[in-house]
């Protein structure tokens, strides 16, 4: 495993889009600790010649949606809930120092 | 220093559905902001993927054309990053099973003809529009979820000419299908060119510059140049080359540099867990697979077989799906088939141009063009009168109508014609003289005086042979 | 509160009396983040909806994470604590379409993410029989409201064992369908492979009227299932003569607590008493006791994608920035509580294509491993039975959440089976210990559901418990 550094985890945070404090970064850093610890534990499972399971049922499905326009909602409950709006687009504004 | 080129092409195409790619709301080029969108488009939570139906077919029709094997087990997965034009979080693609792999695309070089093979073609769906200013970025979500094609080149493309000849290819081989707009400038179909250099005879890739924001064929030629003597400058001068995005900049003529790249990024790939592998019938794919639309190679060959037509009019013709339909509308009604095209290529291009019209908005009637070519090759009117003609045809009238209405019909008694050729000889005895003292061109002052006389409506050939006919007898 | 105790009652005036009881238990329980703002129309809705229909007049409280139009949906997270969802969940259309009032919206875990249900943005939830303790999650919102006697139906989901654990820790009955049997149109996720939605009743013939109005296909979750939805209610038989039940030994030989055991060992014998055929099985121990680790991977990682559209961008909790990136930086960062964050980052960690063959991809072959040793005990047995929890609702001091520990908790854990296959499970009252309620949880074979309503009403006439619900002094 990587070096679960300071900086490291706080890559990882940042890649999010979010930052971690100090005290989170020293929590994560224990977490991964266990979690390499449970990762043996996986290891030991004989996987070989075993596929994935994504879903719980594998049955295929042949349905398609049908290509005509059947839900479209107005451009007020589109813009509802953004914070800023612009001349009807989402705005995000430059904060002014 | 020796260098070979590399180059692969990505391409991304929106397809021509009604429909989002995973959300029953509008696609719409052009349509107020924000107004052609659900929640799904939106990335609202709770929100999940549904599959349109139409972007499969026409995925599984540009798969077909570009001679991929398609996979009737369509599966799709999850790009995660973010970025505020992509509502999710992450963008739905195929990732680990593309609907189509293999395939090929053959271009003409001035070596002959060239396979450029194909690594894949898969769907996705489209981010929103941004527009940023001094204040901020401007989101418009109505092209989120648009479905997408993305068409990946091996690295087999070796200069500017081949880029663009690939692109201009692929566009030409879509349009005919009827998939997607494949408007670069609008971007509704987008071009990103990855490029790098290496020593001749070397296997490895050298390190690349990838090119986006390429808005028109011509401009993939001129980035691809630019970028080569770039490279190429910096590797003779001992240089190394970075890693990293850069843009056409029409302006300058050159590509820039928009950021390095710092490694690979991960995408984190995983398969979409709300949407379940679907299994097409393979008798769905096998009737798209057989009504597929003609494509511009089995055109351009059946124009040069059935038609008798040379390459370059063949080729002229099919590089517009909207003139090649035209020119074989008219066909319909005229086995001239090189006259059909000689006034499709020339004419009706050059008008349509001018009133800025597709060939498919034409305003001409097709059959009313090979009307006017029986015309022309009956001699009942003359080229000059047929350049009248077809003004008025082009606003939609019958070329009988507008002969009968200016009264245009070509003099080609040849009685009436000898009379007005027997007084122009007798007005011009200086001509008659020059000729006899072996002057060609008098012949041609001749021609155009009985031409004035008859107000244009002498048949030139028959003028011709006729004043040549009278000039020997004097 | 049972669904035949409406009977002959004046729906408007149970349904203020549904508020007037959740409002004056609020201050104890702490249960609801809102209530419905416009109970008078959709009592005026109701006029549309036949007399007859199964939930007519039913006052019905939905967890955070069902999208209900034009009312507040948090989620229980800081980062959705104003959103207001434009459209409606799958089952919220149902729910009304069979006539149902939505009175309010329960606490929940944050984002789902937890089973103690302390994360809520709207702070911790209590037990009605002893209000020092945990409700349990994520649905202990729904679950205590059951419990509390303010609905005869509460909503939750279940991702890892988010209704049945509530469910056992408040007395009330928890039930979890199929996979793909409820559409999860709507539902805020958590981890879509693993996501169910679920709800909690009083009595087992409620639970099945309550499973006839929700289940379904619905087209905009392509997981949903087409299978035909049986009127449950109608068919429900206690006769276990012949029946086949197979006892966890795994689970039972971990529990500690033995007023729990010896609880379910008298409810075994009085169901081999009916007739029931009871074995013994013992699972692949090397496997359960990685149960744990597998969820965790499994669900953060498709967590951490799920929310990656929590950007504060064109809904929810934004945060100045100077830049687009630092606005969604700056929200994610104050909208996502500690644990939460730290879970994404695992999550994605264990996403990075240099990790996913030892982490995420060995969990889902792990899940395979898991699902077909459950298969092999079911395709002999119609269902499996075991104490769903070890012990009574823990004080919030001594509970544990979902986290990655050295410990080996399967006696708290095993009801992830139900959801790593998607067989259907559900939770029953079985007793009290110390004065607090316990619970039976039992599995049975895909679509079984019949089977678990069937074989839960005979524990039901057992026990005496139908419609067992905890006195609240407001």
């Amino acid at each position: 495993m990587e070096q679960m550094d300071k900086a490291y985890i706080q890559k990882l945070a940042n890649q999010l889009m979010f930052d971690l404090n100090d005290e989170e970064i020293l929590d994560l850093q224990e977490e991964f600790v266990t979690l390499q610890k449970q990762i043996a534990l996986l290891e030991q499972i004989d996987t070989e010649g075993v596929e994935e399971m994504i879903y719980p049922f594998e049955a295929e499905t042949s349905f398609l949606r049908e290509d005509e326009v059947s839900h479209v909602i107005s451009r007020e409950d589109a813009l509802r809930n953004a914070k800023a709006v612009m001349a009807g687009h989402v705005h995000v504004p430059k904060v002014v120092k | 220093m020796n260098y070979e080129t590399v180059i692969g092409i990505e391409i991304h195409c929106e397809l021509k559905t009604k429909t989002k790619m995973f959300s029953g709301a509008p696609v719409a080029f052009g349509a107020v902001a924000n107004s052609c969108v659900n929640e799904i488009d939106l990335g609202h939570p709770g929100t999940l993927p549904c599959v349109n139906k139409e972007a499969v077919r026409l995925a599984i029709m540009a798969a077909t054309a570009l001679h991929c094997e398609i996979d009737p087990l369509v599966k799709f997965d999850r790009k995660n990053y973010y970025y505020s034009d992509l509502p999710k979080g992450f963008q739905i693609t195929q990732q680990f099973h593309p609907i189509g792999t293999g395939g090929y695309v053959e271009i003409e070089t001035e070596t002959g003809s060239k396979q450029i093979r194909l690594e894949r073609i898969h769907m996705e769906e489209d981010t929103a529009k941004q527009f940023h200013n001094e204040e901020g970025t401007l989101i418009d979500f109505n092209r989120a979820g648009t479905p997408l094609v993305e068409i990946v080149s091996k690295a087999d493309i070796r200069s500017g000419k081949e880029a663009a000849a690939y692109v201009e290819k692929l566009r030409s081989i879509l349009n005919y299908l009827g998939v997607s707009d494949v408007k670069m400038e609008e971007g509704s179909m987008r071009c990103d060119v990855n490029i790098s250099l290496r020593e001749m005879g070397s296997r490895e890739y050298g390190v690349k510059s990838e090119i986006k924001n390429l808005t028109s064929i011509a401009n993939v030629q001129k980035a691809v140049e630019y970028e080569v003597a770039r490279q190429s400058e910096i590797l003779s001068n001992g240089g190394t080359i970075v890693q990293e995005t850069r843009r056409y900049d029409e302006a300058q003529k050159a590509t820039v540099s928009m950021r390095k790249k710092e490694g690979n990024v991960d995408y984190k790939y995983f398969p979409e867990p709300n949407i379940p592998p679907i299994r097409l019938d393979e008798a769905w794919i096998k009737e798209i697979q057989s009504h597929l639309p003609e494509l511009p190679d089995a055109r351009k060959a059946r124009y040069q077989r059935e038609y008798g037509l040379n390459d370059y009019d063949a080729d002229v013709l099919v590089a517009s799906r909207e003139l090649a339909q035209f020119f074989d509308a008219v066909c319909q009604y005229t086995k001239e088939y090189k006259m059909a095209a000689n006034w499709t290529i020339v004419e009706l291009s050059a008008a349509l141009n001018k009133a800025n019209l597709k060939a498919s908005d034409s305003p001409c009637d097709p059959k009313h063009l090979a009307d006017m070519i029986h015309m022309i090759k009956d001699a009942t009117i003359s080229s000059k009168q047929a350049k009248i003609v077809f003004e008025e045809i082009m606003k939609g009238k019958d070329p009988k109508q507008v002969v009968e209405e200016k009264g245009m019909k070509q003099m080609s008694d040849s009685t009436e014609l000898l009379k007005m050729i027997q007084e122009v000889l007798d007005n011009n005895p200086k001509s008659i003289e020059d000729f006899k003292n072996g002057k060609d061109r008098a012949i041609g002052f001749l021609v155009g005086q009985v031409m004035k006389a008859s107000k244009g409506t002498a048949n030139p050939a028959m003028t011709n042979q006729l004043i040549k006919e009278e000039l020997a007898k004097r | 509160m049972q669904l035949s105790q409406y009977h002959n009652q004046d729906v408007k005036q149970r349904v203020y009396e549904a508020l007037e009881k959740a409002k004056a238990l609020q201050p104890k329980l702490n249960a609801i983040v809102s209530f419905a703002q416009d109970i008078e129309e959709q009592l005026e809705a109701l006029k549309q909806i036949p007399k007859n229909a199964p939930l007519y007049g039913v006052p019905v409280v939905l967890k955070e994470n069902v999208n209900t139009k034009g009312l507040l949906t948090t989620a229980s997270s800081r980062i959705l604590s104003n959103y207001i969802p434009v459209y409606d969940a799958c089952i919220v259309e149902k729910l009304k379409a069979a006539g149902a009032i939505i009175i309010a919206k329960s606490s929940m875990d944050e984002l789902g993410m937890g089973g103690t249900n302390l994360s809520a943005y709207s702070g911790p939830v209590n037990n009605p029989y002893d209000l020092s303790r945990i409700s349990g999650g994520s649905s202990g919102g729904s679950a205590v409201l059951s419990a509390a006697d303010v609905s005869a139906l509460t909503i939750g989901t279940d991702t890892g064992d988010s209704v049945r654990k509530p469910a056992a820790y408040n007395g009330v009955i928890g039930m979890k369908p199929t996979y793909g049997r409820i559409s999860r149109y709507g539902i805020i996720p958590y981890a879509s492979s693993l996501d169910h939605v679920g709800y909690f009743t009083t009595s087992i013939a409620d639970a099945a009227v309550a499973l006839h109005v929700l289940a379904g296909r619905d087209d905009r979750d392509m997981t949903s299932s087409y299978r035909e939805v049986p009127a449950y209610e109608t068919l429900l038989n206690s006769d276990l003569k012949g029946k086949r039940i197979a006892i966890i030994d795994n689970v039972q030989n971990a529990i500690k607590d033995d007023a729990i055991l010896a609880n379910f060992n008298q409810l075994i014998e009085q169901l081999q008493k009916r007739g029931a055929i009871v074995e013994h099985v013992s699972l692949n121990e090397q496997l359960l006791s990685v149960l744990l680790p597998t969820y965790f991977i499994i669900a953060n990682a498709e967590a951490t994608a799920n929310h990656s559209n929590l950007d504060g961008i064109r809904f929810g909790m934004r945060e100045d920035g100077e830049s687009v990136e630092e606005v969604m930086r700056h929200s994610r960062t104050a909208g996502f509580s500690t644990n939460i964050r730290k879970r994404f980052v695992i999550g994605s960690y264990s996403l990075f294509v240099e990790n996913q063959d030892k982490l995420f991809r060995k969990a889902q072959k792990v899940r395979r491993l898991i699902v077909e040793e459950i298969k092999t005990v079911l395709d002999q047995y119609d269902i499996t039975i075991a104490s769903a929890t070890g012990s009574i609702a823990p004080h919030p001091q001594d509970s544990v959440d979902e986290k990655l520990s050295d410990t080996y908790l399967i006696a708290e854990n095993h009801m992830i089976m139900g959801n790593f296959s998607g067989y259907p499970s559900i939770t029953i009252p079985c007793g009290f210990v110390q004065g607090m309620p316990i619970g039976v949880s039992l599995m049975a074979k895909p679509f079984a559901e019949q089977t678990l309503f069937d074989i839960g009403l005979a524990i039901e006439e057992e026990t005496g418990l139908r419609g067992q619900i905890a006195e609240v002094e407001a």
